[in-house]
């Protein structure tokens, strides 16, 4: 199949919402693709599904879309993959965008898997860097082998080019004062799907606030060696004025929150400080931290693959480390007060 | 439905992740070394796949789209109790991305007559997640990602998962066919019985497709592959300053110092 490139225009940002909360990852690539749409000299439009959410769309234009499209109707609520791979699939043949950018959530890699194959579209998971080349191809990069290496897909001849994107990666747009007045630039679509059509239903949702371990200055965080004893991550944590974060073995035994997560199917994190306590460095690990600025770990075993990852290595126990560590910042915060 | 569901497991043969390392003086990926292994998340599929034959009856039957030695993968999930394993392989599925890798998966299940297909979260070596939702889409299927645990309901013809989303999670009831990743870690999968293993490791054969047992010899490969890897670098290593300290004294001046 071929298709005429040149037909398609516009760099298009999925604002993944869930009861009329954006998921700050959609924030953060609408000031991405601000960047890529004005280097291609494009448009900016933000895609807004839902029900009930034109406020969103509003708020898309005040961080810095040119434009939001709307498609606001109850069968849009809560997310399901088929109404809304079905009514994405019906914008993009009705306009053409060239490039797609979407969230590397659970919801938006559900989403982006979905209607990636009725479009036979190019579809990057999880990117990390975005640029457009001299010709205005998306060029996706996003890190494989443990972070070892970062490899750069194209997508030269179908359309959209799609990207999840993780998140955490690029900064947030902020909403400015702008001069356009934002509910003309935003359109409601037509709906194309019914519930009749749909095939599944949400039976049961629950969800509490989502904290958001990204921008943490100081991050402490445990892994398996925790043993079920998350006292002492949370107790240095808070003398730091820093976030919790785990491993994913952390996570999923449940002593530290599924949002916590740091790594490839978590959370990147930059903090200046990060202090990884009883995990083992695996690569799926490292690629959610490797951006700090200083890291420190805290492992029983000397041979532990963290220690190859961090700027100071402590060999113990880190229920005894970590305790000593939170009584020596607390002595000298006394000290200072 | 009184005989069960057809149930599909998708298993990919992937190197072992530990040891795939990069040539510092090239910068490329050696891959060589590396054994090849099942997914690590696909255990997790075929353990939920085997427990929802037990609770509804039926058959397993696993499928894997690679070279022919990805045999090995389907012997190890035969291993465990997979009833049959068909192997996809064709020198024109070379160069796949995740559209027609989905596509053939999707034709393959379709021609099983499956009820239920059941994959990992994502595989470990380019761990792009797409490929469930992939196969869902080219067979206008319904599709459950991040699924914590299954619950049928074969009298209505549902499946009933519970995903894992953001801040909680939720309960979905799909019509069937359905497509389904499991969460990585969402199981404990059982050990392969010695009898099975030897069975699998000696009588068992798969059943093999071809691109054009498929019908799709014109729609798969690096030619009808969307996307296109322009290059591959190594990151730059982050330089760590590896100092290993004796006691927490000793710790506790050098974060006061980056403080
Ligand atoms: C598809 C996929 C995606 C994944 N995504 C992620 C991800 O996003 N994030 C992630 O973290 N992992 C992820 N993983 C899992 C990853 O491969 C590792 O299994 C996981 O990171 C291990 O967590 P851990 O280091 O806490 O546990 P372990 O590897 O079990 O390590 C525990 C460490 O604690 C040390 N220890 C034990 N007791 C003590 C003590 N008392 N004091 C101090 N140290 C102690 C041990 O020496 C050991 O080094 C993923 C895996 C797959 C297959
Ligand atoms: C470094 C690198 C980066 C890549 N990036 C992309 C990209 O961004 N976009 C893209 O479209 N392609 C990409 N590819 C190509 C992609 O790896 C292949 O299409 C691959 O065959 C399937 O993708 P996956 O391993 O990511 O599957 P995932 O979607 O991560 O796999 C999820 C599950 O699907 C099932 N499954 C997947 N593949 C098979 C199989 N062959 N046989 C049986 N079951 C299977 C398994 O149950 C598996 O657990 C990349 C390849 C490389 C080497």
């Amino acid at each position: 199949m071929t298709i005429e490139t040149d037909d398609y225009r516009d760099v298009w940002v999925f604002v993944e919402q869930h009861d009329g909360t954006a998921a700050p990852v959609s924030w953060e690539l609408l000031a991405k693709g601000r960047e890529l749409a004005d280097e291609t000299d494009e448009s900016l439009v933000a895609l807004v599904m839902g029900d009930d959410v034109s406020d969103l769309a509003e708020e898309a234009v005040a961080r810095g879309a040119d434009r939001a499209l709307l498609a606001d109707d109850a069968v849009f609520e809560p997310y399901r993959a088929d109404p809304y791979g079905e009514q994405f699939r019906a914008l993009v043949e009705a306009r053409k965008p060239s490039i797609v950018l979407i969230g590397g959530t659970h919801t938006g890699r559900d989403f982006a898997g979905r209607v990636a194959v009725p479009a036979h579209a190019g579809l990057t998971a999880d990117c990390t860097e975005l640029a457009v080349d001299d010709e205005g191809l998306l060029l996706a990069s996003r890190p494989t082998f443990g972070g070892d290496a970062m490899a750069t897909i194209k997508c030269p001849a179908h359309r959209p080019q799609m990207a999840t994107v993780r998140a955490g990666v690029f900064d947030t747009s902020e909403p400015t004062e702008s001069d356009v007045e934002r509910a003309a630039a935003v359109e409601e679509v037509e709906v194309v799907v019914a519930e009749e059509d749909a095939l599944s239903t949400v039976l049961e949702r629950v969800v509490s606030d989502v904290v958001d371990i990204t921008d943490a200055d100081v991050v402490v965080a445990g892994g398996a060696g925790c043993e079920g004893e998350v006292g002492p991550i949370v107790e240095l944590a808070e003398v730091l004025g820093g976030e919790v974060a785990a491993s994913r073995a952390a996570v999923d035994e449940g002593w530290i929150e599924p949002a916590r997560q740091v790594g490839q199917t978590g959370k990147t994190v930059r903090p200046h400080l990060y202090i990884a306590a009883g995990i083992s460095g695996a690569v799926q690990h490292l690629e959610g931290m490797n951006d700090s600025d200083v890291v420190v770990a805290v492992n029983t075993d000397p041979n532990a693959a963290i220690f190859e990852h961090a700027d100071y290595g402590i060999v113990g126990d880190l229920h005894e480390v970590l305790p000593k560590l939170t009584e020596l910042v607390r002595e000298q915060q006394e000290v200072a007060a | 439905m009184n005989d069960g569901w057809n149930i599909v497991v998708c298993v990919k043969q992937v190197p072992d992740a530990d040891d795939v390392t990069i040539d510092p003086d090239t910068g490329t990926l050696n891959r060589s070394g590396a054994p090849a292994v099942l997914n690590r998340p696909d255990h997790n599929a075929v353990e939920s796949a085997l427990a929802l034959r037990e609770s509804v009856g039926g058959t397993v039957t696993a499928i894997t789209m690679g070279p022919p030695p990805a045999k090995a993968v389907l012997q190890t999930a035969v291993g465990v109790g997979a009833d049959g394993g068909v192997l996809l392989t064709d020198r024109a599925f070379g160069g796949s991305d995740t559209w027609p890798t989905s596509l053939a998966l999707a034709r393959a299940a379709a021609e099983l007559d499956a009820d239920v297909v059941i994959c990992g979260e994502e595989s470990t070596d380019s761990s792009t997640g797409q490929v469930p939702p992939g196969i869902a889409a080219h067979n206008g299927w319904s599709q459950l990602t991040y699924v914590e645990s299954l619950d049928p309901q074969p009298e209505d013809g549902v499946l009933v998962g519970k995903r894992d989303v953001e801040g909680g999670y939720e309960r979905v009831a799909a019509e069937l066919p359905v497509v389904v990743a499991m969460e990585f870690g969402a199981n404990r999968p059982r050990p392969a019985g010695l009898h099975r293993k030897i069975f699998a490791e000696t009588e068992f054969e798969p059943v093999e497709w071809s691109a054009s047992d498929l019908g799709i010899e014109d729609r798969v490969g690096l030619a009808n592959s969307p996307t296109k890897v322009g290059g591959m670098d190594t990151a730059t290593p982050v330089e760590r300053e590896r100092i290993r300290v004796e006691s927490v004294d000793e710790l506790y001046e050098y974060i006061a110092e980056v403080r």
